[in-house]
């Protein structure tokens, strides 16, 4: 009888010590979580980590600081970061944005793959409607601590002192520096058509392939090339499919139909260029590719 | 049922409350994933309208700016930006980061959002 108590007794106990256990979970899980305040950025929403991109990539293009531009984007903690760069860009450009603002995210995904600066730009003069603020006036500079909370101050992240990344690579061995007046392409420079090869590949589609590079064989990306045939018309760019080359754009072609293309930066037009046949050594025939090669002069 | 065993349940409950508190908040709390950026820790925040400012010197684009700054919560992006300026001022930013700040913050005191108009 009382070995009968005792196990009452204990599950009893047993019992309610589980209704607390699952009273305290569901508070703690449900009715009063947990709550971030100190969130970092590789938690956010997807948008808001396209909107970060956006911004660390314009902000970029302003201080050329590529060091920087790479510490922010690790921030995200993408796997990939220049491939986030390069998918977004081409999110961008199918959702019709123009490519202006797409612009910044592709230099900066070129630029990381380069490993330097490579457009580097002359600092723009401040308008002159935009004084040297008085910021006295509406920031209160108290003796009181900013507010800044203690984990803020001990782990922030000290943007303040990256380096500079240097425009030009210094590279210690090998590879001759660059003449730094000549580093620029010209961007408005016409392109001519140096080379038109077929491409056979019994595996890939008909590709019709771009690379454009300037004077100096460097590729270049940003390239506006529109292509027309008979039923309509494309328009992309060089730069987004940085593993294929900073200079490199594609598009599939259909059989029976002539292309034209008109490369917008410059000016450059070539005509009539079609799908080629390919034939295996067994006979086999199919469509082949183009493989064109624009430089500056 | 003795009052021994009754005060035995209620303390048995107390400390699986406790526990699942603990488990709750401490071991295995709810992960936030999809946060929105006005949580971000302060630093952070910061360094995101300090990239905000050094756009706006690369286009002068006061409407970008504030959309930008808008995604960080309810406040004006002056107050954003006046906020932002207070803790690099206090935290030695450069003075190029400063300045940026500081032109950044002339332009949102000044902007009137496209809408409003006349």
């Amino acid at each position: 009888m009382s070995r009968l108590k005792l196990n009452n007794s204990t599950f009893h106990i047993f019992f309610a010590l589980l209704i607390g256990l699952g009273l305290g979970l569901a508070y703690s899980w449900f009715l009063s979580p947990v709550t971030y305040v100190d969130a970092n950025p590789s938690i956010l929403r997807p948008d808001f980590k396209d909107q970060y991109r956006i911004v660390i990539a314009t902000s970029y293009q302003f201080t050329q600081d590529l060091a920087r531009a790479r510490a922010r984007l690790n921030l995200l903690g993408d796997v990939d970061p220049i491939g986030a760069l390069s998918a977004q860009a081409q999110r961008m450009l199918a959702s019709g944005e123009p490519f202006e603002k797409v612009r910044p995210l592709a230099q900066l995904a070129t630029d990381l793959q380069l490993g330097y600066v490579s457009n580097p730009i002359t600092p723009t003069a401040l308008p002159t409607s935009f004084n040297t603020p008085e910021v006295e006036s509406t920031v209160e500079e108290t003796e009181a601590s900013p507010n800044v909370t203690e984990e803020a101050q001990a782990t922030s992240v000290p943007t303040v002192f990256f380096e500079q990344t240097p425009l030009i690579p210094s590279f210690s061995e090998t590879i001759t520096p660059r003449p730094a007046s000549t580093s620029t392409p010209a961007p408005g420079a016409p392109f001519a058509l140096v080379g038109q090869e077929k491409v056979c590949d019994p595996s890939a589609p008909a590709l019709m392939q771009f690379m454009f590079m300037d004077s100096r064989r460097r590729e270049i990306p940003g390239v506006e090339i529109i292509v027309t045939w008979n039923q309509g018309e494309d328009k992309f760019f060089t730069g987004f499919k940085p593993e294929l080359g900073n200079g490199y754009a594609d598009f599939v072609m259909q059989a029976d139909t002539i292309y034209n293309i008109r490369i917008v930066t410059g000016g450059s037009f070539v005509s009539n260029i079609f799908a080629p046949a390919c034939t295996e050594p067994n006979g086999f025939s199919y469509l082949g590719g183009v493989m064109l090669t624009f430089q500056q002069p | 049922m003795s009052s021994s065993n009754i005060i035995k349940i209620i303390i048995a409950l107390i400390i699986g409350i406790v526990l699942g508190l603990i488990y709750g908040w401490a071991i295995d709390p709810i992960e936030y994933v999809d946060v929105t950026p006005n949580i971000l820790r302060e630093d952070y925040r910061v360094d995101y309208v300090l990239m905000t400012a050094e756009a706006y010197q690369n286009d002068f684009d006061s409407d970008a700016a504030a959309r930008r700054l808008a995604i960080l919560g309810s406040e004006s992006p002056a107050t954003l930006t006046a906020a932002a300026l207070q803790y690099a001022t206090s935290n030695n930013f450069t003075e190029t980061e400063i300045q940026s700040l500081q032109i950044l913050l002339t332009a949102m005191q000044t902007y009137q959002p496209q809408g409003n108009n006349p």
